[in-house]
C-alpha cells in the first residue's frame, strides 16, 4: 500500500465489459445483440490484442460514453422471458448500474437498455 | 499550448514537403534528389513501408476468421434492421428503457395468431405520450386474413382484442389504446381443418 492520493482511471472499454458481463447475466436476457458497427469495433479490438496474446473480454452490444452528463451506459440485448419485457430492462439497468460501481469503482449515472429482439419462451 | 490551425498541417514533414507526396513516390518508386538527401523524408518513407507491410501481412493471414463468424454477421445486420424504430417503455431509473417497434410486431401477431382461424399479417405500432410526459401506451394497426365459413366477424374480432390487449403488459410491459384490424384477406381453409381453421380433433 502506499500513502497519498490515489487516482485510478478505468478505460471505457473495461467498463463495457463489465457491463456486457452484468447484462447477459441477468435473468430474462437473451444475448447482447452487437449490430454491424459494435462487431466491427470488437473484431478490431480482438485482432489488435492478439498480438499481445491476450483475449479480450467480450464488450459487443455495449456502447459508454464519458459526458458532460457522467458516465452513461448503452446496452443492447434481445430478451427471452415469460414476464414483461420491461421488467428485464429494468433489472438489467439496476444489475449494469450495480456491477460496474462495484467493480471499477466508477458510478453509473445512466443506463439505456434497447430491446431489439424477443424471442418466445421455450 | 499552441494548436494547429488545421488538421492538415500535421501531414507536413519538419522539412516542410508533404507526407502524401512521399506517399506517392513511394507507389511510383522514383524518390527524388530531395528525397534521396533528407533525413526526414527517409524516416518517413521507411515508416510508411513498415506500415505496407504489416498491412500486407494481415490480409495474407492465414488463421481462419472464427467459426461462427458468419452467423455473429448475420445477427449484427438483423440487430441493425430493427433497431429503426424503438418505443419507450417506463422505468423509475435514471436512463431508459425501449423496445423496437418490431419486437413488439411479434408479440402482437403471435397473440392474434393464436385465436382460431385468425392469420396475423402486417402489424404497426405506435406510442402515444401520457400528460406526464411518460411514456403511454400504444396504438396498433394489424392486418389479418381470416378463413372463408361459418365464422363471422363478430364472432373472432373481440377475441383478436382481448389477447392482444392481454398480451401487450404480459410481453412488454405496456397497454394497448387503440386496435385498428384490418381483415386484409379471406382464405380457404384447408381440407382437414375445422370450420374455425383448426387443425381438428387430435
Amino acid at each position: 500500500m502506499t500513502s497519498g492520493k490515489l487516482s485510478m482511471v478505468v478505460a471505457p472499454p473495461v467498463i463495457a465489459a463489465v457491463a456486457a458481463h452484468a447484462a447477459t447475466g441477468t435473468p430474462g436476457v437473451a444475448r447482447l445483440e452487437p449490430g454491424v458497427r459494435g462487431l466491427l469495433a470488437v473484431l478490431t479490438r480482438a485482432g489488435r490484442q492478439r498480438w499481445t496474446d491476450a483475449d479480450p473480454a467480450p464488450t459487443e452490444g455495449v456502447r459508454v460514453r464519458v459526458t458532460g452528463a457522467g458516465l452513461i451506459v448503452h446496452v443492447d440485448i434481445a430478451v427471452r422471458s415469460k414476464g414483461p419485457a420491461a421488467e428485464v430492462g429494468r433489472a438489467v439497468q439496476e444489475q449494469v448500474a450495480r456491477e460496474v460501481d462495484e467493480q471499477t469503482g466508477q458510478p453509473v449515472d445512466a443506463v439505456y437498455v434497447h430491446i431489439l429482439d424477443i424471442e418466445p419462451e421455450l | 499550448m499552441a494548436v494547429n490551425e488545421t488538421t492538415e498541417r500535421n501531414h507536413l514533414l519538419p522539412c516542410g514537403r508533404d507526407l502524401e507526396q512521399v506517399w506517392q513516390h513511394l507507389d511510383e518508386g522514383d524518390a527524388d534528389a530531395h528525397e534521396a538527401t533528407c533525413p526526414h523524408c527517409r524516416a518517413a518513407r521507411e515508416s510508411l513501408l513498415a506500415l505496407r507491410a504489416a498491412t500486407r501481412e494481415l490480409i495474407d493471414e492465414p488463421e481462419e476468421p472464427p467459426p461462427d463468424l458468419l452467423g455473429r454477421i448475420m445477427s449484427a445486420v438483423r440487430a441493425d434492421a430493427r433497431r429503426g424504430r424503438m418505443l419507450e417503455l417506463p422505468t423509475p431509473h435514471t436512463g431508459g428503457i425501449e423496445v423496437s417497434e418490431q419486437a413488439i410486431a411479434v408479440i402482437v401477431r403471435y397473440a392474434a395468431d393464436s385465436v382460431p382461424g385468425v392469420r396475423a399479417r402486417n402489424c404497426r405500432v405506435r406510442q402515444t405520450r401520457a400528460e406526464s410526459g411518460s411514456p403511454g401506451p400504444v396504438d396498433v394497426e394489424l392486418t389479418i386474413a381470416v378463413p372463408f365459413g361459418p365464422l363471422t366477424l363478430d364472432e373472432v374480432l373481440p377475441d383478436v382484442r382481448a389477447r392482444v390487449a392481454a398480451a401487450l403488459p404480459d410481453r412488454i410491459g405496456t397497454t394497448l389504446r387503440r386496435l385498428d384490424i384490418h381483415v386484409g384477406d379471406l382464405y380457404e381453409p384447408p381440407s382437414g381443418t375445422g370450420p374455425d381453421g383448426s387443425e381438428g380433433p387430435k
